[in-house]
């Protein structure tokens, strides 16, 4: 007993030493490291000359398997070609907003990564300084994107002047439209050609909602906002221009004739029991859509939409627009790359984004893996995919440039003409270009967020009147400082104006 | 002997017996239900859950939610590993600091007890917030990316503290540590040879508190770790829930929902990631509660 | 002076010892980090040159980033709604865990309570989320169970997502059944650590079993009780975030009864994600927990100097 509890005694004892020494340690360590770690990126960027430089990457989606595997490959084109190596991180998708937000904030050393209008703010942290302007660097090593982007792109990806990131070329502008469940429509030999409107699809809600009562016939969830011709300046407030204005006056969209008649629709669908009863706090419709339970939908559309959407529900969908085809702000920053404003190498940084922009070898080699091992080519740009390409799933447009991928075997030879026609019919939105600086209005905003979540969802939905919640709402978005925010929009937008 | 002399004065009359177990029971049950209907829905087909809703008999079964979340999470052997490793080390470490720190600031005779008892309750409610102990984990400590990230950041917590030292001073009388004393024990010695079996079921308590904290923690994997050997299994299961969650929100992303949204069984195999990441460890509360037990009186230390 | 100082050291080095390894912790993962609060009263910007340069260059904005959490009507509700609910929680919490505590210890076969501390364990595990979604399919509108039940009784259906009264009565059940289980363990560990001898000794002057959960089981409880209470009001300008957003669906209509602190941060800086004001709020909230948390221990310490914190 006692020889147990002295040998526990000392157990006890080691522990503690070893736990403090190792803390201590582990601190002494860190500086001796950082001092090497320095000292070897000093000397780096001496001899750069003959030794690649490893450039960090994060960016978007589910962790690869053979990711590193693929960079193996990689580097050994860009080592030779630009003198750079990469090491991509990927971070999963509901991950990546929250850990870069972390690591930027605390200096992580970093020199590539993803941002976008959903993920990762591209405006916010390109004013909180998170990123290198790139004017020049596009000037110096990105004359391959400026040639291959549309100017738009470049344009609208502006914050204060300024470019952070380059946009990746896919569709620019944002097009709305209807989604149909195209085996609803054919039973009822329903005819979705003079379908646009929000009022014009009542006919159809009414013939669904009277013969299937399973049905959702209009599915939506919380995030659903009502389609009017306006120009928002902060995605999800309601405070925009007008889309065919031209002096840029910013109002209160609720209180515009086109949001009040389509609240006013909604009501009506709502009480109708077109729009489930839930809708006001329901996140996600994809139960509905796996269940086929639905009839119409509204979606941002792109080139081929309806082929993805069949495909991935599997049964035909179809679709009709709802809106113009407007390049707005925040359709430009759907997927850009970024150069972290604390890279040691923003020039080699630049280098690389302009390879991976142009040359369709790393381009493919990045987006699909390795040749005969993920993937098999079967024409001069058409491949098919491997068993293994599971261990290298990538999200094609979050990597850069996607009209120089590969087409795959279910897609039309003029996939990537439709895109640029696609793309050159949108039309400019009005603020295309500017983009408001909260830093000024920060207190008012957090208010204002509140009160737009109490009202905003279930106003939109129908599922309150509108005749009694509006007003109610306007009132308490304007005690919040919604004027003020307003007011500071329209001095930013007015500056901006008199510089173009 | 003395057993069952404390029986028959202990017991409750048979009524109230009754009665106790009718309040504990139905209660347990409630506390249960959901939880079954958990496991149902994790072994439901995902076309009949959204047609049918929940159901306690569903028409079809399937395993495909498990199937997906092996096929995404491939490692979750692994993963399970790197959680058993972190939550049985990162117990044993919390429960020699805790404790004797608890101890120490337990004990009357120690002179700056005030003082550390202010140092760990004032951290409860202050904390410098996430991006400035990201920095000295990742940069001081250079712990990003080892297992240490996942362990160390937990080890230590101030509510335990004081909760540990209330027991010890409840629980473990000033005569027997006198008596150590007396006997020439050591501080050490007395800990472990007299207060330490003393405070069983607190120390109990602590451990099982604190290996629930490890097994439930995900987000410090989040922050920490970027190998995907090293990601523990909450972690991976969170990463594939938030995933969805994200991906669903942002369905109105062309580009998201054309591609990634495919064949995505959201509804079961959120359930059966609760199984997966539930079963074994509710096997612990069992185990911890085998030192719940009465009986250990200061005569039984003494001889 | 500084001979009786060391001196001191030298006779409580034992002590010193012990508390050694938890204050090295404390230092690196408490204090060390709590230096950053001062982010609090910066307009935080990113340097390329790491955080402390960011924190230097960061331009001083004073109170500013406070403002938000007192500049409109909503500051009220979310504070009422805050302290109110943890209030009730903290209340009805003690009581029902101490009184399940001293059920489960008083059950004849062990065997069975065991069975029952184990389910009343479980819901623990359950995520907000998952709680989320077994009160939706029983308070959703049209597939409900409970609207089911209402319709078949030939009453109207209720849209309780919108319908904001029955909420606080639901969302105080809710978390006494997450939570009473986990609570209850600390109070169950602390009667079985309770020395037999007192029972006993009670049992031979008489005392029947209401008398000895009055005058032995409750009062050996009472420094835990008052400890546990003393950290839960430290605590109580915080909400659990995920039982008033996740378990009333986010619910705009709702917001009367469910908006609280932390949900107001988080949906005012979501969009943001200024860590200056984030950093604001939670100082805020520490802060008020800790002027209240000095209150009390002084109003217990005047009663009992041994069941206060310090």
């Amino acid at each position: 007993m006692r020889i147990k509890s002295k040998s526990k005694k000392s157990v006890l004892y080691g522990l503690t030493l070893l736990l403090s020494a190792g803390m201590v340690l582990s601190a002494c360590g860190k500086n001796a490291d950082n001092g090497g770690n320095t000292a070897a990126s000093n000397s780096n960027t001496e001899t750069s000359t003959e030794k690649p430089v490893e450039l960090i990457w994060y960016t978007i989606g589910t962790p690869q398997k053979d990711v590193d595997k693929v960079m193996a490959e990689v580097n050994k084109y860009t080592s030779e070609k630009i003198g750079v190596t990469v090491k991509m991180n990927m971070l999963d998708w509901g991950d990546y907003d929250q850990k870069m937000k972390v690591m930027t904030a605390s200096g992580e050393p970093m020199d590539i990564m993803f941002s976008a209008s959903w993920a990762f703010d591209y405006v916010q942290n390109s004013r909180k300084g998170a990123f290198a302007s790139l004017d020049e660097l596009l000037q110096k090593e990105g004359k391959g994107i400026t040639e291959v982007l549309d100017p738009a792109f470049l344009q609208g990806s502006k914050v204060d002047g300024h470019n952070y990131g380059i946009p990746a070329n896919k569709e620019l502008p944002a097009q709305e439209v209807w989604r149909f469940n195209k085996n609803l429509l054919d039973k009822y030999k329903l005819d979705i050609k003079g379908v646009g409107s929000l009022e014009s699809l009542e006919p159809l809600l009414k013939t669904i909602k009277a013969n299937e009562p399973t049905v959702t016939p209009f599915a939506l969830d919380k995030n659903y906002v009502p389609y009017v011709p306006y120009d928002y300046i902060i995605q999800g407030l309601p405070m925009g221009v007008k889309l065919d204005s031209t002096d840029l006056k910013v109002v209160n969209v609720l209180e515009t004739p086109e949001m009040k008649q389509a609240l006013q629709t909604m009501r009506k669908y709502y009480k109708a029991g077109y729009v489930s009863a839930e809708a006001a706090t329901t996140t996600s419709v994809s139960d509905l859509q796996t269940a086929g339970k639905w009839f119409l939908d509204r979606a941002a559309t792109q080139p081929f939409a309806d082929n993805a959407w069949s495909s991935s529900y599997g049964y035909p969908v179809v679709s009709t627009p709802a809106s113009d085809s407007i390049i707005y702000n925040w359709s430009v920053m759907g997927s850009l790359q970024t150069i972290s404003a604390n890279s040691e190498h923003p020039d080699k940084a630049m280098a690389f984004l302009n390879l991976l922009n142009t040359d369709p070898y790393l381009r493919n080699l990045v987006d699909s893996g390795i040749e005969g091992v993920h993937y098999k080519k079967t024409a001069d740009n058409r491949m098919e995919n491997l068993a293994d390409s599971k261990n290298y799933d990538m999200p094609t447009f979050s990597l850069g440039n996607i009209m120089l991928t590969y087409l795959n075997p279910s897609d039309p030879d003029n996939k990537w003409e439709s895109f640029k026609e696609f793309n050159s019919a949108g039309k400019k939105a009005p603020t295309l270009g500017f983009n408001f600086d909260s830093s000024k209005v920060a207190t008012e905003l957090a208010a204002v967020q509140n009160v737009k979540e109490e009202f905003m969802s279930a106003l939109y939905t129908g599922t309150v009147e509108p005749d009694e919640y509006l007003p109610k709402a306007v009132e308490k978005l304007n005690a919040a400082g919604f004027g003020k925010i307003i007011e500071e929009a329209q001095r930013q937008l007015d500056e901006w104006k008199a510089a173009q | 002997m003395l057993k069952r002399r404390t029986r028959d004065f202990h017991q409750l009359s048979p009524v109230a017996n009754a009665l106790f177990h009718v309040i504990a029971a139905s209660l347990a049950i409630i506390a249960v239900f959901p939880f079954l209907f958990v496991l149902i829905i994790s072994f439901t087909d995902e076309n009949t859950l959204a047609r049918n809703g929940y159901r306690l008999i569903p028409e079809k079964w399937s395993v495909d939610a498990y199937h997906y979340i092996f096929q995404t999470g491939d490692s979750l052997l692994r993963s399970y590993g790197v959680t058993l490793f972190v939550t049985i080390v990162g117990t044993l470490i919390s429960l020699c600091i805790i404790t004797l720190y608890a101890y120490a600031i337990s004990r009357k005779s120690f002179k700056y007890r005030g003082f550390f008892s202010f140092i760990a309750f004032f951290t409860m409610l202050f904390n410098g917030g996430l991006v400035p102990t990201y920095i000295v984990v990742t940069q001081l400590l250079d712990m990003k990316d080892s297992i240490w990230a996942l362990i160390m950041p937990m080890a230590v917590n101030a509510f335990y503290i004081m909760i540990m030292r209330t027991f010890f001073s409840t629980m473990v009388p000033d005569a027997i540590i006198e008596s150590g004393r007396i006997d020439g024990a050591g501080e050490f010695q007395t800990f472990i040879r007299l207060v330490l079996p003393l405070s069983l079921p607190g120390i109990a308590t602590i451990a099982l508190f604190s290996t629930l904290g490890y097994w439930n923690d995900w987000f410090n994997a989040l922050l920490y770790i970027d190998n995907p050997d090293l990601v523990p299994l909450q972690s991976m299961l969170m990463r594939i829930e938030n995933s969805m969650q994200f991906i669903l929100q942002n369905s109105n992303n062309a580009s998201l929902s054309s591609g990634i949204l495919q064949n995505m069984p959201q509804d079961t195999s959120r359930m059966a990631m609760v199984v997966l990441a539930t079963g074994p460890i509710i096997l612990a509360y069992p185990f911890f509660q085998r030192y719940f037990v009465q009986g250990l009186t200061i005569g039984a230390v003494k001889e | 002076m500084l001979k009786t100082f060391f001196k001191d050291l030298i006779k409580n080095k034992a002590m010193l010892l012990m508390v050694l390894p938890g204050t090295i912790w404390f230092f690196f993962f408490s204090y060390l980090p709590m230096a950053g609060t001062v982010i609090a009263f910066k307009q935080y910007r990113y340097s390329r040159d790491g955080f402390l340069a960011s924190i230097l260059e960061s331009k001083w904005v004073g109170l500013q980033n406070f403002k938000f959490l007192f500049s409109t009507s909503d500051a009220y509700i979310i504070t009422r709604n805050t302290v109110l609910y943890n209030v009730v929680f903290i209340v009805l919490g003690l009581f029902f865990s101490v009184a399940m505590a001293v059920i489960l210890s008083e059950i004849v076969n062990k065997r069975l309570s065991k069975l029952y501390q184990t389910g009343m364990f479980m819901p623990y595990f359950l995520s907000w989320v998952i709680v989320g979604y077994f009160v939706f399919s029983f308070l959703s509108t049209d597939r409900g169970v409970l609207n089911h039940i209402l319709t078949s009784l030939g009453k109207d259906p209720v849209s309780w997502y919108s319908e904001s009264t029955a909420w606080p009565y639901m969302l105080v059940l809710i978390s006494l059944w997450k939570s009473i289980g986990y609570n209850s363990v600390v109070y169950l560990a602390a009667i079985m650590g309770i020395d037999k001898s007192l029972y006993e000794a009670a049992m031979i002057d008489g005392a029947n079993k209401w008398q000895q959960i009055r005058s032995i089981t409750v009062p050996m409880l009472t420094p835990l009780m008052t400890i546990l209470t003393l950290l839960a009001i430290g605590r109580i300008f915080y909400a659990d975030f995920g039982l008033f957003y996740q378990v009333p669906r986010d619910s705009g209509a709702l917001y009367s009864v469910t908006n609280v602190i932390d949900t107001y941060v988080y949906r005012g800086l979501k969009t943001t994600g200024e860590i200056g004001m984030s950093t604001a709020a939670g100082l805020y909230q520490s802060f008020v927990g800790f002027v209240l948390i000095i209150a009390s221990n002084a109003i217990v310490r005047k009663f009992n100097k041994d069941n206060a914190l310090l």
